[in-house]
């Protein structure tokens, strides 16, 4: 996933048409590598022909990403569309028993925005795929509502996205017909459906027999055995014997037998990121890490006009004696060089990070004139990106990620660290061009607002 | 005693996550005490009037730090300082339940009360040209159309945590003069003699011993799992459930 843009550019495994991106901001503060990604997006081949044909972004805001948009979907917030936290993607289930919820819309969309889903949908009619098309060729679903309620995981599974109301009568739980009165039922319970599970199923679940034949009965699980940990993992050791032509089943491609091999351990161990293999310790001794800030939703909604008031730029937090130690001031303006990049930002001096990690609030930095924000806003000016230094392949040509899970390594990358020099701008590094106005805004910035009761007052 | 609405806030409890600010502005903004204005918001150095801010500050050097994050708002101090410097007569005290305010007719936006409270807590609309302050959802906790449990000032409502309480402190019995008399509760700056109502629950640590005793099961003397005596299907279980 994190390499989804490297490997569209480089046709890998095949080149593609069209690249379709829903709300994740991989121009910028969703992808690693941003500046060379960024030259991606608009690179051409030899005969000036896009690698990438052809962008379609769907978004509530105007971002960096849909910058790079052939077409820009304007999508709805969640308050004017319908929406599932269902059975099949992370439920919002509760220790007690399992729960989903979901949203119904409050507001009109506004202009010519539309709910993805509707429109994912709307693809998935008009290209007459299998799963959106009845057997004589016609449309199977109306809308998004509909497709919620009639979608079932096989056909008669009786498993759908929504767990309560099932059944023709509404009565079944987990598991039963289509109810199309399903959508009503979960209004009028306040969005959200709730089984308690009997108290005997509520503890010790990996290994209590009651609840794993009703999970199995059910089909939140497709066995009945215990779940144990696993200190000594034959799945892993599968895959390991694998690698070394050991297993009769399927082998790992020749190219990446090695690193199944060695990665793929039976036995709990201990291993340094793979990043660390291609990073001089000596000269980039600091780790640096990033977290969301509370106050915000990753880059959605951080251009608020109150919520910009609470993290209106980013500081590197660095504990204090090793920052001084580096010369670099508490509010000075400093570099943070990887294997792979560097950024210049502002330095916080903090205690309560150990002396040997920098950290940033991540998706503050902004491009000038994205988000319908000023060329001028501090997030462009002084907020920077910690994504510049992390890299999305590694030297040897395979991805900087965990080799078993997959799991993208964010958190892997080492710096160092040092104070901008005197004569240098005050100012962020690197600085992209200012974004022009999107057809159709307005020009953002007013002097002054007030809300009130919904109605924006100010000019 | 008359009635003394305060909040407490649990500096304990308090992670940071600004839900109090934000409530704050999005139901005072609309009501009796709005508009709160916001300059530049969408370009160079925003800022705008809030009732409520959260600071936050470190305490102590690596590795024994802590982080505080310390909500601040009009502490509706029980003798308040800004009531009797007001020349208008625009800033008083409710007898009723303690409650300071402002009344916006009558202030003429000279300052006087800002400069007079030693906490910071008031802050002039550049844009109504009058001071403005927590109200403690005075237009919400009297509203008698609204359900008896939203009848609590929007930052209590919205506390994901629960850091922030709301109630009334000369009533020993209440929720508030418990949590202060139970937690050694405390006013800001006391020295002051201001007699603030609002209070604060000191940090204080949470330990939880762990015994070896504990970590040995007495519920299992066959040391197998699944090898216990089973009772019989048709035996009634702790609950609803007899099929196993």
């Amino acid at each position: 996933m994190h390499s989804v843009i490297t490997n569209a550019w480089k046709g890998d495994p095949y080149p593609i048409d069209t690249l379709f991106i829903f709300m994740a901001n991989m121009a910028w503060n969703s992808t690693m590598n941003t500046g060379e990604v960024r030259k991606m997006l608009n690179d051409r081949d030899a005969g000036g022909n896009h690698k990438i044909p052809f962008i379609a972004v769907c978004d509530a805001f105007q971002s960096e990403m849909t910058a790079f948009a052939d077409l820009v979907l304007p999508d709805t917030t969640y308050l004017e569309r319908h929406d599932v936290m269902g059975m099949l993607d992370r439920p919002i289930s509760e220790f007690d028993g399992p729960m989903d919820s979901v949203r119904i819309p409050v507001l009109p969309p506004k202009g010519e925005c539309r709910p993805f889903q509707e429109v994912l949908l709307e693809l998935g009619s008009r290209l007459k795929l299998p799963a959106f098309t009845l057997p004589d060729g016609s449309r199977k679903y109306r809308d998004y509502p509909d497709f919620i309620v009639r979608h079932e995981t096989e056909p008669g599974s009786g498993i759908g996205f929504l767990a309560g109301w099932r059944g023709a009568d509404g009565r079944s739980a987990m598991k039963g017909e289509p109810n199309p009165e399903q959508w009503k039922r979960y209004e009028e319970n306040g969005c959200f459906f709730k089984l308690e599970l009997p108290r005997s199923y509520q503890y010790m679940r990996n290994w209590n027999r009651g609840y794993m034949e009703w999970a199995q009965r059910v089909r939140i699980r497709r066995y009945g055995d215990p779940i144990l940990i696993h200190l000594y993992s034959e799945v892993l050791q599968r895959f390991r014997l694998a690698a070394q032509g050991k297993w009769p089943g399927r082998r790992p491609p020749e190219r990446l037998a090695a690193r199944v091999e060695r990665h793929f351990d039976p036995l709990p161990t201990y291993s340094l990121p793979l990043e660390a293999a291609h990073t001089d310790p000596i000269k980039y001794p600091l780790a640096a890490i990033t977290q969301r800030p509370m106050a915000m939703y990753h880059a959605w909604d951080s251009q608020n006009a109150w919520l910009r008031q609470i993290h209106t730029h980013n500081y590197l937090f660095v504990n204090a004696a090793t920052a001084r130690a580096a010369g670099v001031e508490d509010g000075g303006w400093l570099w943070v060089e990887s294997p792979w990049g560097k950024v210049r930002g502002m330095c916080r001096f903090s205690e309560a990070v150990e002396p040997g990690t920098v950290w940033t609030w991540n998706a503050i930095g902004k491009q000038p004139g994205a988000w319908g924000l000023a060329p001028g806003a501090n997030e462009a000016r002084k907020g920077f990106l910690l994504n510049h230094l992390i890299t999305d392949a590694l030297p040897d040509g395979t991805s900087n990620s965990d080799p078993v899970t997959g799991q993208a390594g964010w958190y892997d990358v080492r710096v160092r660290i040092y104070p901008a020099e005197p004569g240098e701008p005050q100012e962020t590094f690197p600085v992209f061009d200012t974004l022009p106005r999107a057809p159709g805004t307005r020009e953002a910035p007013v002097s002054w607002l007030a809300y009130v009761s919904g109605r924006i007052s100010g000019r | 005693m008359s009635k003394q609405l305060a909040l407490v806030i649990d500096l304990n409890v308090c992670v940071g996550c600004h839900a109090c600010v934000t409530s704050c502005k999005e139901w005072n903004t609309s009501g009796e005490a709005g508009f709160l204005s916001d300059d530049n918001p969408y370009g160079r150095d925003p800022t705008g009037t809030f009732f409520n801010r959260v600071q936050t500050f470190e305490v102590g050097e690596f590795p024994d730090t802590e982080t505080v994050h310390f909500p601040k708002s009009c502490l509706h101090c029980e003798d308040p300082p800004c009531v009797p410097v007001c020349p208008t007569g625009a800033s008083y005290k409710r007898a009723e339940d303690g409650i300071v305010l402002v009344d916006y007719d009558k202030c003429i936006g000279c300052k006087y009360c800002s400069w007079a409270c030693p906490y910071g807590a008031r802050e002039l609309d550049e844009h109504q040209k009058v001071m403005k302050k927590c109200t403690l959802c005075v237009d919400r906790i009297t509203d008698t159309s609204l359900a008896e449990r939203d009848r609590k000032p929007a930052c209590v409502l919205a506390c994901p945590t629960s850091a922030r309480l709301f109630g009334d402190i000369h009533d020993p019995a209440s929720e508030v003069s418990v949590a202060i008399r139970e937690n050694g509760g405390y006013p800001l700056m006391p020295e002051w003699g201001t007699h603030p109502a609002n209070h604060y629950l000191p940090r204080r640590k949470t330990r939880r011993p762990l015994h070896a005793d504990e970590l040995v099961r007495h519920d299992n003397p066959l040391k197998v799992d699944g090898k216990l005596p089973r009772p019989a299907t048709s035996e009634p279980s702790l609950d609803d459930v007899t099929s196993w």
